[in-house]
C-alpha cells in the first residue's frame, strides 16, 4: 500500500476520540485499589492486635514507606504513559526514596534493641515465605490495571514504564498486606517485603513490555 | 517536484523550534480538530506529517526501509491520537512517536534475513542515501571494530554470515554475536541519547 492510500484510509476511518488525561488514568486505578483494600479489610483479614500495633513506630514506618513508594511509582508510571515523557528521572527518585526508607527502617530497628538478637532468628522463614506469597497475590489487580493502562496509552520507554508499574503494584500489594502482617520487626519487613516486591517488579518488568508494544 | 519541496519546507518550518508561533501552532490545531473527528483536516495533517517523516527517516534509515517506517508511524499516530494533549506542542509528540518507531525499525534489522546483493544496484536518490550513510557511519563508529565490521558486511553490504566470517577471520557464531550485540548497543545508544543522529 502506498503512503497516500494509507492516509486516505486512515482519514476515512477517523472518529472522535476521548482524550487521555493523567487524572482519567489515575481515577480507575485509585478505585480499583480502594475496592481491593475495602474487600481485604471487609473480609476480616486485618490483624487482631491492630489497636496495640498502632502505637509501634515500625508499623507506621511500613505504612508510610510502602504508601510513598506506591504513590511515587504510580505517578511516574502514569506520567510516562505520555509518549513525550520518560520515566528515567522518576525511577531515580524512586531509587532514592527506597534507599531513604531502608535507612529509616534501620534507625527504627536500632532504636528497638540495637541489633542484640541474632539476625537469622529474626527472619522467621516459614512466615516470611507466606508474606512473599501474599504480597505477590495482592499485587495482581494493580499489575493488571497498570498493564491495561500501558496498552491503551503510548509509552515510548517500555522497560522504564514497566519497571515503575511493577514497583507501584508491588508497593501497593505490600501496603495492603501490612494490615494483616503481624510481624513488625524492621529486619523481617526489609527482607521479606523486599523479596515479595522484587518478584512482582521483576515479573512486571519482563511481561508488561511484551504486552504493551504498539 | 518543486511544489512538493515547497510543501516539505513549510512542514519542516512548523517543527522547527525557531519557526513562527503560527507555524508551530498550525499542527496543534489540526490535530485537535482530528481528535474531534474532522476527516479533511486529518487527511491534510497526515499528508504534511508524512513529508516531515520522509525527511526524518531519510537521515536515519536505509532508503529501502523509509516507506515502511513512515507507514508504521502514521498507523501509530492514528491508533494513539487520543494520547495527544492539545495544550502541548504537536511537534514534540510527533517527534517522540517517530523516534520510537525509528528504534523499532532498527530493532527489526536484527530479525530480517540478509540477502546477497546483485552487482548492479540502481541508486535513485543519492542525497538521501549519502545522508543516511553518514548517520550510520557516525553510529557505527561508536561500536567496537569487530561489531561494526560485522554489521557493515552482513547488514549493509549484503554478505552472508559465512562470507563475513572468512573476510573478518571471526567464526560464524562470533559474527552473529557481534551483529546482535552491535545492534543492541546501537538501539540503547539511540534510546539514551534522544538527539543522536
Amino acid at each position: 500500500m502506498r503512503v497516500e492510500q494509507l492516509i486516505d484510509s486512515l482519514a476515512n476511518d477517523v472518529k472522535p476520540v476521548r482524550r487521555r488525561t493523567a487524572s482519567g488514568d489515575a481515577l480507575p486505578l485509585i478505585v480499583l485499589c480502594a475496592v481491593e483494600l475495602a474487600l481485604f479489610l471487609g473480609t476480616g483479614m486485618m490483624r487482631t492486635d491492630m489497636p496495640t500495633a498502632i502505637h509501634l513506630p515500625s508499623l507506621w514506618w511500613k505504612l508510610a514507606s510502602l504508601g510513598l513508594i506506591g504513590l511515587v511509582s504510580g505517578t511516574v508510571t502514569i506520567m510516562s504513559l505520555d509518549p513525550v515523557r520518560s520515566p528515567r528521572r522518576g525511577l531515580r527518585w524512586i531509587a532514592a526514596l527506597i534507599a531513604v526508607c531502608f535507612l529509616v527502617g534501620w534507625l527504627v530497628d536500632a532504636s528497638y534493641d540495637g541489633f542484640s538478637s541474632p539476625l537469622v532468628s529474626r527472619l522467621h522463614w516459614i512466615d516470611g515465605l507466606e508474606c512473599c506469597y501474599s504480597i505477590v497475590v495482592l499485587s495482581v489487580p494493580a499489575v493488571i490495571g497498570l498493564g491495561l493502562l500501558m496498552r491503551r496509552a503510548a509509552p515510548t520507554d517500555h522497560a522504564g514504564t514497566a519497571l515503575a508499574a511493577g514497583l507501584a503494584a508491588a508497593a501497593w500489594g505490600a501496603f495492603v498486606f501490612v494490615f494483616k502482617c503481624r510481624f513488625d520487626d524492621p529486619l523481617y519487613v526489609a527482607a521479606w517485603f523486599s523479596l515479595g516486591c522484587g518478584i512482582v517488579t521483576l515479573f512486571a518488568r519482563c511481561v508488561l513490555p511484551r504486552l504493551s508494544r504498539w | 517536484m518543486g511544489s512538493e519541496s515547497q510543501a516539505c519546507n513549510s512542514v519542516v518550518r512548523r517543527l522547527n523550534p525557531r519557526g513562527s508561533g503560527a507555524d508551530n501552532h498550525a499542527w496543534d490545531a489540526m490535530m485537535a480538530a482530528a481528535q474531534g473527528g474532522d476527516a479533511s483536516t486529518y487527511r491534510r495533517l497526515l499528508s504534511e506529517v508524512s513529508l516531515w517523516l520522509r525527511r526524518y527517516y531519510a537521515r536515519r534509515l536505509p532508503p529501502a526501509m523509509i516507506d515502511d517506517a513512515i507507514q508504521d508511524t502514521l498507523v501509530a499516530i492514528h491508533e494513539k491520537r487520543h494520547t495527544y494533549d492539545p495544550t502541548r506542542p504537536f511537534g514534540a509528540w510527533l517527534a517522540a512517536i517517530a523516534r520510537y518507531k525509528w528504534i523499532d525499525a532498527l530493532r527489526s534489522l536484527k530479525a530480517k534475513p540478509t540477502e546477497a546483493l546483485d552487482d548492479d544496484i540502481p541508486v535513485p536518490d543519492h542525497e538521501e542515501a549519502m545522508t543516511s550513510a553518514r548517520s550510520l557511519e557516525r553510529l557505527l563508529a561508536t561500536l567496537k571494530p569487530a561489531q561494526s565490521r560485522a554489521i557493515r558486511l552482513v547488514k549493509l553490504q549484503g554478505f552472508s554470515i559465512e562470507e563475513a566470517s572468512k573476510a573478518t577471520g571471526q567464526s560464524a557464531a562470533l559474527v552473529k554475536v557481534n551483529i546482535h550485540r552491535g545492534l543492541r548497543r546501537l538501539t540503547s545508544l539511540i534510546r539514551d541519547k534522544p538527539h543522536a543522529r
